[in-house]
């Protein structure tokens, strides 16, 4: 019974301390991606590649780079970022549902990247030469 | 003085819990006036607590062969009756327990069947106090629990390895955090400090696979794991490849889902064993990345900086 009393407890502390860091609103900055900010994010994530030209999600919460065969994905989550590679033939076939390109990324830790699209900033690029290396 | 041997007199986690409750809302506040350095996000935080709290109720699903083992080593063989109430046998426990967990830590590190149960503590791309508390929920099942035999073999009562586990956990909270920079150079020689355990949840190349400290970081200097925090590289938190979003069943289970898929797709014993017990990242042709390959290709990169001024210069 003590043991269920602990539980309890914790669990109502749980919740005081996650409205209190919702409160506090101390967060790290994670302001929208231009396209400096995201070079060197992209600089950071993927030391190896070197993309020439960027489509940036329309809410700049994320990035696709073109490196040869390969797109380069950098996606918002809370006040941090998720990378990963793929193929980029792949990344151009994503479809766009909801106002989202939705990219598979086959790994159970991150399954799909979804980055905000545009009439203006459209996916797949229709140039695709824009981002093209 | 008598103590049960069997019964730990108490419980330092269960003892401690006030003492997180209030050390983490104080972090919080003291983040929000500017006088810590220290970042939390809802999410981020909501998701580290309640891991800590669903690994108390899966500990418990495995208390009972833990602890049965344990009891059943040491009232059957174990090889010398050491008091609980001698005042070397807590000395000797304290090394000896944290010299068990210096391996367990690098065992749950470097071999993919145990950073499986690992990894979820890694997980967050927060490095405080409430990161501290997201532990797993399938260590009970990975049988890691039997390095902590041999202690019982010994004749170190059950109860008192109990409580000097429970210590080890309660210490390494407080490392957890960005407000403290670093503790004094005699203590940042002998004991884990924040900075030290900051290193440790680095993603950065250059930190991968280091500190795996307990208390005494001695044991990182004696066999070669330690690293420093350069002051000039902050550590960047999290993992290699982070996690994509906060649900808490992808934290927990995650890389025992790779697990599978890998083994369903295997097509030799060597394979298996390799996704199994190789090191995190380890596939048959070398593709995917290791902390060794991403660390010797920073290495590559490092050298190739160094080179490139007296290059123009020569030029």
């Amino acid at each position: 019974m003590e043991e269920l009393y602990t539980l309890i407890g914790s669990a109502v502390a749980v919740a005081l301390m996650v409205a209190v860091a919702a409160w506090a609103r101390i967060a790290r900055p994670s302001p929208a991606l231009d396209e400096v900010a995201a070079r060197a994010m992209l600089a950071a994530e993927f030391p190896d590649h070197a993309p020439t030209r960027l489509w940036i999600a329309a809410d700049g919460g994320g990035v696709i780079a073109r490196d040869g065969v390969r797109a380069l994905v950098l996606f918002r989550l809370g006040d941090s970022w998720v990378s990963r590679a793929l193929a980029w033939d792949d990344a151009v076939k994503a479809p766009v549902r909801a106002g989202k390109v939705r990219l598979r990324l086959r790994d159970p830790a991150a399954p799909v990247a979804a980055l905000a699209v545009s009439g203006v900033n459209p996916w797949p690029p229709q140039d695709e030469e824009a981002v093209a290396p | 003085m008598t103590l049960d041997p069997l019964v730990a007199p108490f419980n330092p986690v269960t003892l401690a819990i006030p003492v997180f409750v209030v050390t983490i809302l104080a972090e919080i506040v003291l983040g929000r006036m500017r006088k810590a350095r220290a970042n939390y996000e809802a999410r981020d935080t909501a998701t580290s607590l309640v891991m800590g709290l669903g690994s108390t109720i899966a500990g418990g699903f495995t208390a009972a062969l833990v602890v049965g083992t344990t009891v059943w080593i040491w009232q059957n063989h174990r090889l010398f009756d050491i008091p609980m109430t001698a005042w070397w046998a807590w000395v000797a426990i304290f090394f000896a327990e944290d010299l068990t967990y210096y391996w367990f830590h690098r065992l749950s590190h470097e071999r993919r069947f145990w950073w499986a149960s690992h990894v979820n503590h890694h997980s967050s791309q927060h490095y405080n106090l409430a990161t501290a508390l997201r532990q797993t929920w399938t260590g009970g099942v990975n049988g890691s629990w039997l390095l902590w035999l041999p202690l019982a073999f010994l004749g170190f009562p059950p109860a008192m390895i109990a409580v000097q586990k429970g210590v080890s956990l309660v210490y390494q909270y407080w490392i957890h955090t960005e407000a403290i920079h670093r503790m004094p150079r005699w203590f940042e020689a002998v004991f884990n400090t924040p900075s030290h355990h900051r290193v440790h949840h680095a993603r950065n190349p250059r930190y991968l696979d280091s500190n795996y400290a307990g208390i005494l970081i001695i044991w990182d200097r004696m066999f070669g794991t330690y690293i420093p925090e350069d002051d000039k590289e902050p550590p960047r938190y999290g993992l290699v490849h982070n996690l994509g979003d906060f649900n808490i069943l992808r934290v927990a289970f995650h890389e025992w889902i790779g697990i599978g898929k890998d083994l369903a797709g295997s097509r030799s014993i060597r394979e298996v064993f390799g996704y199994l017990f190789g090191r995190p990242g380890w596939s048959p042709d070398g593709s995917r990345e290791t902390s060794a390959s991403l660390k010797a290709r920073w290495q590559a990169r490092e050298a190739a900086k160094a080179v490139e001024p007296d290059r123009i210069a020569a030029e």
